[in-house]
């Protein structure tokens, strides 16, 4: 099936807001079943690119291949069903649904149905019965993941997956996405402002800088270059 | 013609004033005030009543000053006890009051319907192109000109009139800058209720009163302001002027399909725009 | 946020179904008890305002949108039950046909206002009552404007002697399992993946997307669903009262029937049958004692909207729950 070496790629994507590029010109590719970084300060166009990539955004242009084929025309719920699944900065779950009800859910419109595979990877399976909005933050957060892991999607492109969790549930959450992504076959774009958990996971790392890409390398490579330690890995990385 | 396009644009004019106030509380308060169309019942009524001992004039200013109060009082006592629910739990509420207010309406001055007339002043008519025209209905144009004027004076030049435009496009952002939103929202439901009362005092010659008359106007006013966009006030501005003219050309022309047409049109343009015409984002 | 809307307690036993049919059978063996007349025509009408208000209610439930219009669709119920019958169509045609159209209607009206959410969807219902209303109210030559119409019903309709819609006694019963089955059927829906996916669309519309669901059409079909049960009413009306006046079509009925659901609680699906109920006989009973009718019911809104957001049903529920030490969900 596979048509190309690259299982999600974006070329030539720019989005502007009134005069503001907030994306410019960016080319992006990551191979198929890798874990891609993509990091950079805020405003930097991070969330404006994962909008482009999954079809949130209206108004922009270049195209979106994924794994050659041209999805550009097509829509957010067209795009989850060819296997481009995603998460949001923000805990985006169904409060008054239960666990167990959201991901039958989310997993029904997939080729298959892995729900409690995923409910017991994530250990969510002893809160199935629970209701969303009673379970702690931590949970609501692998909940997230879940919603967009299920139905082992083709790409996952993660927004800040790990933002407000403690250090260590950080780590838990980047032990089972490297797992998951591995075993299943996942290509991920990571989105992560936790450079511990970017540096643990991603073989590759790619820096946006105003709307355009300042560095793309190795997580050695992303760490030798001044300006980006400076401007934005800061103090997180001795 | 020009006679019904005048015709219509005195009910656009009201509807206009109406529906603005509608805009400004929304554009604070982020809910609609299903009570409004009985603010303009009450306001006519006020008028009323005080036209009875006085004169038009006086009658107008009392409306006004009445309804303003009533809108501190409703922003105090509804609007602000639920700006943390759900929009919907407002709805209700207010939904409540227009039926408290009918029934208290209909308790003091009764059933019947009751009737202002206009003053003496603006009694006559004028001949436009070979019609004549009520110079009292001319009078209603220019005063819903001068409210849209002054608005937009308003809402370009005082501090409160920015803080509204702001609080209209983006409520997060500009509840985050440390004005005092109570007072400010306050003062914008008084205006909005106050324009009720005006929009009811200046119908009332034109129309019988009864306390139904709100309810009538009430969807008029809402189905401008959802095809104007909710919470934009040049939308509301522009239909106004059109549900004006084709409510208008409704009732000359096929009058028992001429509540038909404001809905076909209303469901016409959210087919084409979702978001209303001045609705830019989703 | 207040519970309007949210959170429907979801019963996942089957013990709802017994229950039901306990209720069901217990409501069929009333007409035999109660012997006046008076009292058996009070609670057909009631019953027929339940469906109403469970149409209402269900919308609310499944879609959190608060409809101003559904009278709009039990109007056009019973004018059609009416029409269809004056323009020569079989009875039994035009009684299928008075709750089809409506729901088709509906559902193409659905289409187009489910895509305005909140509060401007609540401002559009109300525009839809009316413009109907005003069409039935001024088409004077299709149905007789303000006076309405007769409906010239045949003497049998499938197979049933007519009589048997309009005498209080039978006719309670009809519309006694018409609601019962209504309510079977509505929590039969709410319980299957589809009801699952309204009510995440509710909760979280993006999201909802970003699974890979479209979210307008299932919006649409709850909306042609509540209007369906609504129709049903309508037509039950029309059955029974052989008559039909543009007052069925107006929005203070709609609003009527919203206040039933929030007085009865539309988080359960029985809530706003409850409401129905409640609602017609304090109406009846203050009818005797005070022509404030409407505002007492618009205090009582109020007094419901902001104390007891989960209506009389949410009350018994948790009531239930804490006789019984908190079993079950």
């Amino acid at each position: 099936m596979t048509t190309s070496a690259y299982a999600i790629e974006g070329i030539d994507m720019t989005r502007r807001f009134g005069g503001f590029a907030a994306l410019d010109g960016v080319s992006l590719a990551v191979p198929h079943g890798e874990i891609r970084g993509l990091i950079g300060p805020n405003g930097a166009g991070k969330s404006t690119l994962m909008d482009v990539l999954t079809g949130r955004a209206q108004t922009w242009s270049g195209r979106v291949l994924m794994d050659g084929r041209d999805i550009s025309g097509l829509g957010a719920v067209e795009r989850r069903r060819a296997g481009l699944a995603r998460s949001f900065q923000r805990t985006n779950i169904f409060p008054d649904l239960t666990i167990d009800e959201q991901i039958r859910l989310a997993a029904a419109t997939a080729e298959r149905d892995n729900s409690d595979e995923v409910m017991a990877e994530l250990g969510l399976a002893d809160l199935a019965h629970r209701r969303a909005a009673d379970v702690s933050y931590g949970d609501q957060r692998r909940l997230d993941l879940a919603l967009a892991l299920v139905g082992r999607p083709r790409v996952l492109l993660l927004d800040e997956p790990a933002a407000g969790l403690s250090m260590q549930e950080s780590m838990v959450l980047a032990g089972i996405l490297r797992d998951l992504a591995g075993r299943w076959g996942v290509t991920v774009l990571l989105v992560e402002h936790d450079m511990e958990v970017i540096f643990s996971i991603c073989s590759r790392v790619t820096v946006l800088h105003l709307g355009k890409i300042l560095a793309d390398g190795t997580p050695d490579e992303i760490r030798r270059i001044p300006e980006v330690v400076t401007a934005y890995l800061g103090s997180s990385v001795e | 013609m020009l006679i019904n396009i005048l015709n219509g644009l005195v009910y656009g004019g009201l509807l206009y004033i109406l529906a603005v106030g509608l805009v400004l509380i929304f554009g604070l308060r982020r809910v609609v005030n299903f009570a409004h169309g009985s603010l303009f019942m009450v306001g006519g009524y006020v008028a009323f009543a005080v036209a009875a001992v006085s004169n038009f004039w006086l009658a107008l200013v009392a409306a006004i000053v009445v309804l303003a109060v009533l809108g501190v009082i409703l922003d105090r006592f509804v609007f602000r006890p639920l700006q943390h629910e759900d929009p919907i739990a407002t709805v209700l509420v207010t939904f409540g009051l227009l039926l408290v207010l009918e029934d208290v309406v209909k308790t003091i001055w009764g059933k019947d319907f009751l009737s202002l007339a206009a003053p003496p002043l603006l009694a006559g008519t004028v001949s436009i192109a070979g019609e004549t025209f009520p110079v009292y209905r001319l009078m209603v144009i220019a005063v819903a000109v001068l409210v849209a004027l002054g608005l937009s004076l308003w809402l370009r030049f005082s501090r409160i009139g920015l803080y509204v435009r702001a609080s209209s496009v983006d409520p997060v952002t500009t509840g985050m800058q440390g004005v005092d939103t109570d007072r400010v929202s306050a003062a914008v439901v008084a205006i909005g209720a106050g324009l009720a009362g005006l929009s009811g005092t200046i119908a009332a010659p034109l129309m019988a009163l009864s306390p139904s008359m709100g309810s009538f106007i009430l969807i008029d006013s809402f189905i401008v302001v959802v095809v104007g966009g909710l919470g934009s006030f040049t939308g509301a501005f522009i239909a106004a002027l059109v549900i004006g003219q084709v409510h208008n050309f409704g009732i000359v022309y096929i009058p028992w399909a001429a509540s038909m047409i404001p809905f076909l049109l209303m469901v016409a343009v959210l087919i084409w725009r979702p978001t209303g015409l001045a609705g830019g984002r989703a | 946020m207040t519970d309007i809307a949210a959170a429907p307690s979801r019963s996942r036993n089957v013990g709802f179904p017994a229950v039901l049919a306990v209720l069901g059978a217990a409501g069929c063996a009333l007409p035999f008890l109660v012997q006046s007349p008076l009292l058996l025509t009070l609670m057909t009408q009631a019953t027929i305002n339940a469906v109403l208000a469970t149409g209402v209610g269900f919308l609310l439930r499944q879609n959190g949108t608060v409809s101003f219009g559904h009278a709009a669709f039990f109007g056009l119920a019973a004018y059609a039950t009416a029409l269809l019958i004056k323009f020569g169509l079989p009875a039994e045609l035009a009684i299928v046909l008075a709750v089809v159209l409506p729901t088709l209607l509906a559902l193409l009206l659905g289409v187009v206002i489910v895509r305005i959410t909140g509060v401007a969807f609540s401002m559009l219902t109300l525009a839809v009552a009316q413009a109907f209303h005003e069409l039935f109210l001024k088409w004077r030559e299709l149905a007789n404007g303000d006076d309405g119409m007769a409906i010239a019903f045949p003497a049998k309709v499938f197979g049933l002697d007519i009589a048997i819609f309009q005498q209080p006694a039978s006719m309670f019963l009809v519309c006694w399992l018409a609601l019962v089955g209504v309510i079977l059927g509505l929590w039969l829906l709410a319980r299957s993946r589809f009801g699952t996916l309204t009510l995440a669309i509710r909760e979280n519309e993006e999201r909802a997307r970003y699974i890979g669901y479209r979210t307008v059409l299932p919006r649409a079909i709850i909306y042609a669903i509540s209007a369906a049960v609504c129709a049903l009413g309508g037509l039950l009306f029309a059955l029974y009262n052989g008559f039909v006046s543009p007052g069925t079509l107006h929005w203070s009925l709609s609003g009527e029937a919203l206040i039933m659901a929030i007085i009865g609680g539309p988080r359960l699906i029985w809530g706003p049958a409850l409401g129905g109920v409640i609602f017609f006989f304090i109406k009846n009973a203050a009818g005797d004692f005070t022509d404030h009718w409407p505002a007492v019911i618009g205090i009582t809104l109020i007094l419901v909207t902001v104390l007891l957001p989960r209506g009389v049903g949410g009350l018994l529920v948790w009531l239930g729950r804490r006789a019984g030490g908190g079993r079950g969900e």
